[in-house]
């Protein structure tokens, strides 16, 4: 008696197991494997909004799967030798798959190599640290700056069918992103559209306060501007109003998107009448990218189909074909709802 | 005999003050000759109203460092200082009005604080001041850290209102520093304070001998130096909508640059704010040429060191010490062929 009453709970007991296994299972992503693994995610800059919901974004994707027993981050705070000795040191420890934003660029490769040799799955995303991918790192996980140059290009062509006056605004001298979204750009914009801007972007070093001295000085010296381009929407923010001050309209953006830009186009579009917006997405998820491939790599998943992380069109004023422009005003401003991300998980992230 | 060495000094400081207000004056005026020939949309009434706030708020910091430099003394946490007001300001309030007000407090009182610990690192534990200030901006930094992991917040509207709004068309922030510099000039050259603050940067010897208090005037220096800096966070932080935590970064050496163009010595003594303020205007003026000249940005850091470059070369030489030494060798060169014929 005693012996059926053990068989029958056994028997549920294993039916259960059997249940919520195939439960988990099913949601288990197929880049996630049966090894166990831990992972770790260096940043080499962790101080901004956009790395804030990075990071949560990072971690979001980390939790997906259950073979991670052991998910770590690090900030590099802008030293490149912290950034060097983090990647060192969380190789040392043994940990088995490392997804580095090199901000440092090929100054990290190096550790990498080093990481990569003492037998950690290793895989850079973003900035691009030179090396190969199989000898010096496991894989790298591009963002194609050339294609959101195209997307904006596109769009430009558009708007402006007889050509135009386009300024272009990128972040410190000579930045690959920056050049990368020129080239992108000029494949579709022909010489009917003159870039008003010193040759090959203004330098703005991504700051607010230094963008609003270049644009105010641009607006001044420029009587026509037809379309701005920026890749980072939201430094834009603080010096549009400069446009009001020469009872000028604010022209087209071309830019990537953000809450605290999204909100500005809501407020002031009926003031401007030819300030349309098209953004692309900022590209937060360009760490989920990476992580799967690092994740992969490690537990013997599927590696997944897609190799560059591909910003998809996020916002457009004019056709609203991909989406209308958002706001939430509710919101705080610094967070990107292109992002995977839902917009009030990342308003936490954002602002702990 | 005894006339001369009266004389002297007199004659110096006097040429001082006409050289460094002359030269920054003529400067600006030259400079403002150049925009109008070959950049006028420089000096167009729009864009002047988008960099004049920049101007002011330079002008703010240069003040402050002019104090520091006043003694003798260098001030290396004008980063931290405006950087930790900006954060402060942001991150405080967090878009919330109310919370404003509080938020500016805690800014002064951090400001004072800094400004009292460096004070009392050079003025009594007589530190180096380049070695105490720059502690001081590592240790301001760790707290603009623990404030916001080092994220920018969204300005509150009030303060985007206040500092970054318009009265009588020109930017309120134009009014903060013009404000500022009344009360600086007028502290300085018309108290009695104001005078005994110049009187021991000249001399802390002297002014020793005589009784001031030395050491309390240099530590208020530079509590008054961070009490500037942190205005200037606080306009910086409602001009630019979403300030980064690093904001003061570039401020430093420009900081110190107004502080030289104007002509206040490096060693100490006699302030010229209003020739600072000029300087400031100078500075910021030069970089919007740049701007509308529409040369590549290494050419405007360039220019921009080159003004620099210059406008140090001119007070570095000494003109009537110049003069005295040829005049010098030229009678040593006759004494000698008197003594060879």
């Amino acid at each position: 008696m005693m012996l059926s009453y053990l068989k029958g709970s056994i028997a549920i007991t294993a039916s259960l197991l059997a249940l919520s296994c195939g439960a988990a299972l099913a949601e288990t992503p197929s880049w996630c494997g049966p090894n166990e693994a831990s992972l770790a995610l260096l940043d080499g800059f962790g101080g901004n909004s956009w790395r804030l919901v990075t990071t949560a974004s990072g971690a979001a994707e980390a939790a997906l799967c259950p073979s991670i027993t052991d998910y770590q981050y690090a900030d590099g705070q802008g030293n490149t030798q912290k950034a060097i000795s983090d990647i060192k040191s969380f190789a040392a420890k043994g940990t088995s798959a490392i997804v580095v934003f090199g901000d440092a660029g090929p100054a990290v490769l190096p550790a990498l190599k080093a990481a990569f040799a003492a037998g950690s799955v290793v895989v850079p995303y973003r900035v691009d640290v030179g090396g190969e991918a199989g000898k010096d790192y496991t894989k790298f996980i591009g963002s194609s700056f050339k294609d959101d140059g195209v997307s904006w290009g596109n769009w430009i062509k558009g708007i402006l069918p007889d050509g135009g006056n386009v300024l272009f605004l990128s972040g410190p001298a000579g930045n690959s992103q920056g050049l990368d979204e020129l080239a992108g750009m000029k494949t579709v914009l022909d010489d009917k559209y003159k870039f008003i801007n010193p040759e090959p972007f203004d330098v703005t070093n991504w700051d607010p306060s230094l963008t609003q001295q270049v644009l105010s000085a641009e607006i001044a010296k420029n009587e026509k501007i037809d379309v701005i381009v920026s890749d980072f929407g939201p430094s834009l923010v603080g010096a549009l109003p400069v446009f009001k001050k020469f009872n000028r309209s604010i022209p087209a953006i071309a830019t990537s998107d953000g809450n605290s830009l999204g909100c500005f186009w809501t407020d002031n579009v009926k003031d401007n009448p030819d300030f349309k917006l098209f953004t692309v997405a900022t590209g937060n998820d360009n760490v989920r990218l990476a992580e799967q491939w690092a994740v992969a790599s490690a537990t013997g998943g599927t590696l997944p189909t897609e190799e560059i992380f591909k910003a998809p069109v996020f916002e457009d004023s004019v056709s609203g074909k991909q989406s209308a422009v958002q706001c939430r005003a509710d919101l705080p401003g610094s967070i990107y709802l292109s992002a995977v991300m839902p917009g009030d998980d990342q308003a936490k992230a954002v602002t702990k | 005999m005894t006339a001369q060495p009266h004389r002297r000094p007199r004659q110096v400081s006097r040429f001082a003050l006409a050289k460094g207000f002359v030269t920054v004056v003529i400067s600006t005026i030259v400079l403002i000759g150049l925009c109008l020939t070959f950049a006028p949309s420089s000096v167009a009434a729009g864009a002047l109203a988008g960099s004049l706030p920049f101007a002011a708020i330079l002008m703010i910091v240069g003040l402050g460092q002019m104090l520091v430099v006043q003694q003798g003394g260098f001030d290396l946490s004008v980063a931290g200082g405006v950087s930790l007001s900006v954060v402060l300001a942001t991150h405080y309030p967090s878009g919330d009005d109310a919370q404003l007000l509080p938020a500016v407090l805690i800014a002064y009182t951090c400001a004072v604080a800094a400004g009292v610990v460096n004070g009392l690192l050079v003025g009594f534990v007589r530190l180096n001041a380049i070695v105490a200030t720059i502690g001081m901006n590592a240790l301001i930094y760790g707290v603009v850290f623990a404030v916001s992991g080092g994220v920018p917040r969204i300005t509150t509207d009030l303060l985007a209102q206040v500092a970054g709004g318009e009265s009588f068309g020109v930017g309120n922030a134009v009014w903060f520093a013009i404000a500022i510099l009344a009360v600086t000039v007028f502290a300085m050259k018309k108290t009695i304070w104001g005078r005994r603050f110049e009187a021991i940067g000249a001399n802390p010897l002297a002014a020793a001998a005589i009784g001031l208090n030395v050491r309390r005037h240099q530590m208020m220096a530079y509590v008054l130096a961070q009490l500037f800096y942190c205005s200037a966070g606080l306009l910086i932080a409602g001009i630019t909508t979403q300030p980064t935590a690093f904001q003061g970064d570039s401020l430093l050496l420009p900081s110190v640059a107004v502080v030289v163009l104007g002509g206040t010595s490096l060693l100490g003594g006699r302030g010229f704010p209003i020739s600072t303020a000029i300087a400031a205007l100078f500075l910021n003026q030069l970089s919007q040429f740049a701007f509308a000249v529409g040369v590549p940005y290494s050419a405007q850091t360039i220019i921009q060191a080159l003004a620099l470059g210059l406008g140090i070369g001119i007070y570095s030489i000494h003109m009537p010490s110049f003069f005295g030494k040829i005049n010098k060798l030229s009678n040593r060169e006759e004494e000698d062929d008197a003594i060879l014929s």
